[in-house]
């Protein structure tokens, strides 16, 4: 219709926690892109680039020497965004930060309404030595798995500061977010280029972020364990060694038998370890631990049976009424 | 006394000084309060002049809205569209819709109108929720115009409808796949629109957003007169990136005589860095004058709970739908505020569920540890859901709360019924905890999201009762009449770190009156709210309030 839309202008939206590396690769582009950037960024100060790349600073918006500028987008994006497609001359690609605990998808469907621009990518940069904690994180854990729900992209970033092994089980946990995506391992001294592609929207969805999340569970499947109660340290060695390949991880408390401090388990693939819990770690019940697996994990029922047969047997006390009412009200909500 | 000092008389005059109750005279000069007292006190052999057109009403101090928005201002420049009835900035009673067909009406007023044919029509307030959940189609809205743009905004404010010539203008039709672009049973757009996306593509084919236009001198004012309208003397505008033409909008508004409200403008802290914002609030403060009063910042940690996006703590939403949205994560927020907590800057931190607000008083407890700022008065507003137990971490942490009592009445029943359950919907705002733990609290209306009118607030924190008629926690929750009123006057004052100038009539603060019909104290408390309202005093200036 306008103009415009015989030309239309890629747009890259870079998503992730706060800390993966976003700004670190924002400025990565600025200073080596050959083409004429827009970049809008959450904040200001953490862009870096030499002042002598600085032609002009107006306080929110900084034009480089290069024609590359950099807006921040403070509390009014859309009048940014709006600024930026009306400029004289197009720009070759606009670059948008989400911030740390958005969901970039959000901002690139824009690109795939405004009809003078197309989505190029949705790239998450995560951090690789807390991504596997971040994902299972009581508080923010939803809030991360969310922004990979439909990038095309992961920066799995800071691989120098972890061993192979760790390295390892970081990107099974993303994999198993999103099996069919491309992961490249990066330090802030690798990264890449821009990628040049386009992404279409390709799933109808409805307009609810209740569907919207039922159809990203639905990639993996969940499994939670809780008893009251110790593990048999032996036996929960054969335990976990018997738990199926479909399971890609599990993790949380416990306590094993005799040993007065709570523990943390942590298992990726048929790797784990036990650690004392940390202090500020806190749990409704003795053994409360949380695993993921591919769509093809079996029952809880079974599940539940092999770590069962690792307890440690308990003077037959029942169950009071407070824990009866604990796990009724986990299923009925 | 001397000569230009002036004595108003009233019927009675409520202090909410607790050291002096209630008195008959107020003495008043050069816009502050001289004495307050009996004839005997105040006038008895002086001579001086006493003004008597308050005679026959009620003096109380002039109301304090500790949280509510401009945005208040610039709707009213909209037709409104709500549920429920308003009082506009020209003191009339605009009827609530209670059908799709009398909306319908009030838009083709709106339309027919207007002059310019090729000028969208933007209104205000639809509420489906309280209108029986229907919904507002395009077609509807094809019936006020298929030529002229249309635009109906939610009373949530995120979600809207459009109509036709919106659609087509946006090119949103059947093969657009967006989640914000809602499909109708024919498999077309129905004409609601919500989320960043679909909002920027049809803004940019309106050209023109009615919620982020630039602020003008008109806004405010509408803003001042609905504060008269309402008895309200000092008013916040509690999230303002502000930008320089609102500092100079509001420095030439405050300077004006007959400008008849104190303003309070928090600065949103998420236009700036905190270092920049420390700057800024301090640059600010310089400029303050006795009715423009700078130096808040306002921090917004989650959603809303009628949204689905608050932040709930286990066990979550009562109806099982998934935990809301971040809007400042939670291992950034202790660093926000130690930058403003360090340099002496009271927060007002947006917490409406629990967890949130959890994750707000371990970032305060932590800057308290490593920095302690005596009286710093950090309050959480809205904080809808914390439990006795977060009452007392705010009791022994100075923590003041701002409770959105208004919500009891407008969102009770989806309270009960969907997002918190009977227990929790009970305590729902809960002044009554507040009360015990002694955490100094005021309540709300967050205007224009509910209607400025702290009467009403007032009446909803007394009464307790849903919209449908459901009283809610009233036994352990509810405040007395006095209680009530203490919290949209002394108490407001006092979380705005106001009250040693506003918010009781004692001598030495401005002379700031609410004149009503009837004495609060005396009327049924189920008619708190029906109190008519004749104007304000501000600063000695009396104000009739508008009636139209
Ligand atoms: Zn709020
Ligand atoms: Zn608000």
């Amino acid at each position: 219709m306008t103009a415009a839309s015989s030309v239309k202008i890629p747009v890259t939206v870079i998503g992730g926690f706060l800390g993966a590396g976003k700004t670190t690769y924002l400025n990565h582009l600025l200073r080596t892109g050959s083409a004429r950037y827009a970049v809008l960024v959450n904040d200001f100060g953490a862009v870096n680039v030499d002042v002598g790349l600085i032609a002009q600073h107006d306080g929110t918006t900084m034009t480089l020497t290069n024609g590359c500028v950099c807006c921040s987008i403070g509390g009014g994006f859309l009048d940014t965004l709006g600024r930026v497609l009306d400029d004289n001359i197009p720009f070759d690609h606009i670059i948008i930060e989400a911030s740390g605990v958005g969901d970039p998808w959000r901002i690139a469907e824009i690109a795939l309404v405004e009809p003078s621009l197309r989505l190029n990518a949705v790239i998450v940069v995560a951090d690789a030595s807390r991504i596997a904690d971040l994902l299972v994180d009581a508080r923010v854990g939803d809030t991360v798995r969310d922004q990979f729900d439909r990038c095309n992209l992961v920066l799995l970033n800071k691989v120098d500061l972890l061993n192979r092994t760790a390295l390892d089980a970081a990107r099974t946990t993303v994999a198993a977010l999103r099996p069919d995506i491309q992961i490249i391992e990066t330090t802030e001294h690798t990264l890449p280029t821009l990628p040049d592609g386009e992404v279409k929207a390709t799933l109808r969805f409805a307009a609810t972020a209740v569907d919207n999340r039922a159809d990203h569970e639905s990639a993996f499947r969940r499994w939670s364990y809780q008893r009251s109660g110790t593990f048999d340290g032996a036996r929960l060695a054969a335990a976990l060694a018997a738990l199926p390949p479909q399971l890609l991880r599990l993790k949380g408390p416990c306590r094993i038998a005799d040993d007065a401090s709570p523990a943390l388990l942590q298992m990726v693939g048929q790797d784990w370890a036990l650690t004392p819990a940390p202090a500020d770690m806190t749990a409704q019940d003795d053994i409360m631990l949380v695993g993921v697996g591919t769509d093809a994990l079996p029952d809880a029922g079974a599940l539940d049976a092999i770590l069962d047969g690792a307890l440690t047997p308990v003077s037959q006390t029942p169950p009071t009424t407070t824990d009866l009412n604990r796990r009724q009200a986990t299923f009925i909500l | 006394m001397s000569q230009d000092t002036i004595v108003f008389s009233a019927r009675k005059i409520v202090t909410m000084n607790p050291s002096r109750p209630s008195a008959t005279h107020v003495a008043v000069r050069e816009g502050r309060i001289v004495a307050v007292g009996s004839f005997d006190e105040i006038v008895g052999a002086s001579g001086v002049r006493v003004d008597d057109r308050f005679k026959d009403k009620v003096l109380l101090p002039g109301f304090v809205e500790g949280h509510s928005h401009i945005m208040e201002g610039m709707m009213w420049s909209l037709p409104y569209v709500g549920a429920f009835d308003r009082r506009s900035p020209e003191g009339k009673l605009v009827k609530g819709l209670s059908d799709i067909d009398a909306i319908v009406a009030r838009l083709q007023e709106a339309e027919a109108a207007m002059t310019d044919p090729e000028a969208p029509l933007f209104a205000w307030g639809f509420d489906p929720l309280h209108i029986g959940s229907v919904s507002l189609t395009r077609q509807d809205l094809d019936r006020v115009s298929t030529t002229r743009p249309i635009m109906v905004v939610h009373a949530s404010f995120h979600i809207s409808n459009v109509n036709t010539i919106v659609l087509q203008r946006a090119e949103l039709d059947r093969t657009t796949n967006i989640s914000g672009v809602v499909m109708g049973k024919d498999g077309e757009p129905s004409g609601e629109v919500q989320g960043i996306a679909a909002r920027f593509r049809v803004f940019r084919v309106l050209g023109t957003n009615p919620l982020s236009g630039n602020l003008t001198a008109d806004d405010v004012n509408r803003y001042a007169a609905s504060s008269c309208i309402q008895g309200v003397t000092t008013i916040t505008d509690l999230h303002n990136d502000l930008a320089d033409l609102t500092i100079e909008v509001y420095r030439a508004a405050s300077r004006r005589d007959d400008f008849s409200v104190r303003l309070v403008p928090a600065m949103a802290s998420v236009s700036h860095s905190p270092e920049q914002g420390v700057e800024k609030i301090k640059a600010l403060k310089a400029s303050n004058n006795d009715k423009l009063h700078y130096g808040i910042v306002k921090l917004v940690v989650d959603g809303s709970i009628q949204g689905f996006t608050a932040r709930l703590r286990w066990p979550g939403y009562h109806n099982g739908a998934p935990n809301g949205l971040w809007y400042i994560a939670p291992e950034e927020l202790p660093s926000i505020v130690a930058a403003y907590h360090n340099a002496g800057i009271q927060l007002h931190i947006h917490t409406n569920g629990d967890e949130a607000t959890e994750v707000a008083l371990d970032a305060i407890e932590a800057a308290q540890i490593a920095k302690p700022l005596p009286d710093h008065r950090h309050t959480l507003q809205h904080c809808q859901m914390a439990d006795a137990a977060q009452f007392k971490r705010m009791k022994s942490l100075g923590i003041c709360v701002n409770l959105f009592s208004n919500h009891v009445y407008y969102w009770g029943d989806s309270h009960y019924d969907l997002t918190m359950g009977p227990e929790r919907a009970n305590r729902l705002d809960a002044t009554g905890t507040a009360l015990r733990t002694g955490v100094p609290f005021a309540i709300h209306s967050d205007a224009p999201v509910t209607p400025l009118s702290p009467l009403f607030t007032a009446w909803c924190a007394v009464n307790r009762i849903s919209s449908s008629g459901r009283v809610l926690g009233k036994e352990t929750e509810a405040l007395t009449v006095e209680q009530a009123l203490a919290a949209i006057t002394i108490n407001a004052a006092y979380t705005l770190k106001l009250d040693h100038i506003v918010g009781s009539i004692e001598a030495g603060k401005y002379a700031d009156f609410a004149v009503l019909d009837e004495d609060p104290l005396e009327v049924t408390p189920e008619k708190l709210k029906d109190i008519a309202i004749w104007g304000t005093v501000v600063g000695g200036h009396v104000r009739e309030a508008p009636r139209a």
